[in-house]
């Protein structure tokens, strides 16, 4: 068996029966600092996001054939902006825009020896003009990236820059490789869903092979600014169950983003992270969906489990809460979570062999369905202890725990299927109804809001708040 | 966090436009310009290969001025032939700031001037028109982050104690062009006021993160921000919030004042020009520890043990057990 070291935000595990050294080692790899410049069609936009998500690499600038400014601020953000690599992603047909855009680029460069990489995807002719303008700066010829099986060649160039150099796995090759082994074994569309301190990704992997990747630097720790800077202090805010004013909080999240590896001691400080792991994964959700990837297949796969910081809350209904939240997902799903960094392990392990042991590497926590009834419905819920049915009304949101293998029956049956009837093996939770509607939404004010919020933590018994240890 | 004294190096990136930059070998000192440039206007495109009939590979040849020279207009830009003429002149005054692909030049004109200055007494060991590098020796104190244009001044306690917050009432413009040394807090109405008084810079042990939202945009990061327009310098020594300096911070910095001294926002350091034998100091290092709620930091004084304890967000770990009560050990650094 291999071992393999996981790096955290300052430190790193050991997993494996060697002491003296490890055989892999995962990491988050180097930053990637990427500048899109691209045309006008945006399927072309859509595609060089979707690589920039596939590869991890942060997208500090974007710049449209047919937005506005002169050469000169177009040079200067790209001199702001300082790439280490640039992604060129002409229109058919279009040369003129897109060598402005190279124009600019070579400007704002100026006589600098930092290595650039710059990708090209273009017709044969346009290349030939871009590689004029461009030069001296050496430029690659990459596939069409509005091709998926073509964006997996240019994730794995720019993933090569990530590495800087050395022989690692980085974090998003591993959960994709676990993702897959997952597929693969239990025959289920298996969607992992990993947050770190550093680092977000939505990996979906389906029984035929087919992957969906988004990852991005969005976390729970040094990435924690980055989540309040790109969906608002607000979207952290509504998740947190007291009142809070923005500047408090806000200097919580610096001082996190600014201590690796830090503890949670607090359940102030817990909820904080929970609702950043929240919106961490909801807006890499959004970034998916703007970037052309199939959102609904994220969010309804067959199995959802759980990595990272994000399998390793205190308490089960914490993990499972907050996957709910921030995935709304539709349909029923099994959740589980990963032992600590289990499939992380194996998914490192996965790149480089096919045999992957993925036995005791994750927890079942709960059946999770979700409806909206139009009239009031019911679950059957059948475990060791016997048939418990439960009737749902809109809004509810609730628990019922169980004891060995599950089985849960919709009644009446959603319109246009037979009565379907999942089935799951002993479960940490039990079964989770929500009937909460979607999208899902919290009250502005917080005099509606933090009841709201007591009412969904007290059903899944999600934080211990009622000690008045908040 | 630690004093050293030692070899630094300072990178500063240079804005669009540079001019002229300081050549590798040079002595600088802390302050002294080491590039100055311009900033552009709207640039014209000027018709140059095609209408001179030459290739773009020639058109630097048969200029009469090189790319990056200011001319006024009407100025001879490039000529070809002896007897039937071909030139091209300027339309505007300006520069020239590029060669396009196709052999067309883009003039400028020249709407401000800018200059960058040194943060470290010591040799340029790397320029160009991007970036100039500077290394030399100093007393150095990293932070965690720096906000604003670089700063050089004279350093001046502000402060009477490590744990005092930075109030306005003690600032005013008899501290222009100096770097205050804040204690535990530079709140945001304290660094506005310094930086309305002419001061060159503030440092303090942690700055409130709204109040950086205020003074420089709601997407500011705990990461620092470095800027070149009129802003104030700030420069956090722990984090945010609130911070009280320890002992092994404050101290040599009450020692340092009046010296001279300059922060280098990119990379959040202090640096003081004072002889190596300026300061002793100890081989502990001070211990800093994050509050429970994350909201503040404070150093850490006094005897600690090491016990398994479970805290109450049900999180189990390996604690350092204090007077004032247990906390996660992975909340506590020793500022080496």
């Amino acid at each position: 068996m291999a071992t393999v070291d996981v790096a955290g935000e300052a430190s790193s595990s050991r997993f494996g029966p060697r002491t003296d050294g490890a055989d892999l080692r995962v990491t988050i790899g180097e930053p990637l600092r990427l500048a899109i410049l691209v045309g006008r069609e945006p399927a072309n936009v859509a595609a060089a996001h979707a690589v920039a998500l596939g590869a991890n690499a942060d997208v500090v600038l974007v710049q449209s054939a047919g937005g506005v400014g002169t050469l000169i601020d177009r040079a200067m953000a790209l001199r702001e902006a300082a790439p280490d690599a640039v992604l060129v992603v002409a229109d058919r047909g279009d040369k003129t825009g897109i060598v402005e855009l190279i124009e600019a680029l070579r400007l704002g460069r100026g006589g600098s020896s930092r290595p650039l990489a710059l990708l090209v995807a273009a017709e044969e002719g346009v290349r030939a003009r871009i590689t004029a303008s461009a030069s001296p700066m050496p430029v690659e010829a990459i596939p069409d990236p509005t091709k998926a099986r073509s964006r997996e060649s240019i994730v794995a160039r720019l993933r090569a820059l990530r590495r800087g150099g050395g022989e690692v796995v980085l974090r998003d090759e591993a959960i994709e490789a676990a993702a897959r082994s997952l597929a693969a074994a239990s025959g289920r569309a298996t969607l992992l869903v990993d947050v770190s301190g550093s680092s977000t990704s939505l990996v979906l992997a389906r029984a035929d092979g087919g992957l969906l990747a988004a990852h991005s630097h969005l976390g729970i720790g040094s990435g924690a600014d980055r989540v309040v800077a790109r969906s608002g202090l607000d979207r952290v805010r509504r998740w947190i169950p007291r009142p809070i004013d923005g500047p408090a909080l806000l200097e919580r999240v610096f001082n996190r983003a600014r201590w690796p590896d830090a503890i949670a001691p607090s359940v102030l400080t817990l909820a904080l992270e929970m609702s950043l792991a929240r919106e961490s994964v909801a807006h890499l959700l959004r970034d998916a969906r703007q970037a052309g990837l199939d959102e609904a297949a994220l969010r309804s796969p067959q199995w959802i489990v759980a990595t990272g910081a994000l399998a390793r809350f205190p308490r089960p209904a914490q993990t499972a809460i907050v996957v709910i939240d921030a995935l709304a997902p539709e349909g029923t799903q099994l959740i589980a979570r990963e032992r600590p960094n289990a499939l992380v392990v194996a998914g490192a392990i996965g790149t480089r062999s096919s045999a992957v042991d993925l036995t005791d590497t994750t927890d079942d926590l709960a059946l999770v369905t979700t409806l909206w009834p139009a009239r009031t419905a019911s679950v059957s819920v059948t475990d060791a202890t016997g048939t418990i049915e439960e009737r749902v009304a809109r809004g509810a949101f609730f628990l019922i725990p169980t004891d060995g293998a599950v089985r849960l029956e919709l009644l009446p049956p959603p319109r246009g299927s037979k009565a379907p009837r999942h089935a799951a093996q002993s479960l940490a939770l039990g079964v989770i109804v929500d009937a909460r509607g979607r999208p899902l939404e919290l009250p502005p004010r917080d005099a509606e809001r933090l009841p709201t919020l007591a009412r969904w933590y007290a059903a899944v018994a999600g934080l211990p708040i009622d000690e008045g240890s908040l | 966090v630690s004093w050293r004294f030692g070899e630094w190096r300072a990178a500063h990136a240079l804005p669009l436009g540079a001019s002229q930059h300081a050549p590798v070998g040079q002595a600088v000192r802390a302050g002294d310009i080491v590039a100055a440039g311009t900033t552009y206007g709207t640039p014209v495109r000027v018709q140059t290969a095609r209408r001179l009939g030459v290739g773009r590979a020639d058109v630097e040849r048969v200029l009469r001025v090189p790319v990056g020279a200011e001319v006024e207009r009407g100025a001879l830009l490039a000529r070809t032939g002896r007897r039937f003429v071909r030139a091209v002149s300027a339309p505007v005054d300006g520069r020239i700031v590029h060669v396009r692909g196709d052999g067309d030049l883009e003039l400028a004109p020249v709407v401000d001037r800018w200059t960058v200055r040194s943060t470290l007494d010591g040799l340029v060991t790397a320029s160009d028109d991007t970036q100039v590098t500077v290394e030399g020796a100093a007393w150095g104190l990293q932070g965690v982050a720096g906000y604003g244009p670089d700063a050089v001044g004279e350093l001046t306690l502000a402060v009477g104690g490590p744990a005092e917050e930075l109030h306005p009432s003690r600032i005013d413009v008899r501290q222009r062009e100096r770097i205050l040394i804040g204690g535990a807090r530079g709140g945001a109405e304290s660094i506005t006021r310094a930086h309305a008084c002419g001061v060159a810079g503030v440092i303090a042990g942690a700055v409130p993160a709204g109040g950086l939202r205020v003074m420089f945009g709601d997407d500011v990061g705990a990461h620092g921000r470095p800027a070149r327009d009129d802003a104030p310098t700030v420069l956090c020594l722990l984090g945010f919030g609130h911070a009280p300096l320890p002992a092994e911070i404050f101290e040599p910095l009450a020692t340092l004042a009046g010296s001279r001294a300059a922060i280098h926002t990119a990379s959040a350091r202090l640096f003081v020009f004072a002889l190596s034998s300026a300061l002793q100091i100890g081989a502990r290092p001070a211990s800093v520890a994050l509050h429970s709620d994350w909201g503040a930091l404070r150093p850490l004084v006094g005897a600690a043990s090491l016990a398994e304890v479970t805290f109450p967000s049900e999180v189990t770990t390996s604690a350092v057990v204090t007077a004032d009560g247990p906390i996660p050990a992975a909340n506590v650094r020793a500022l080496a």
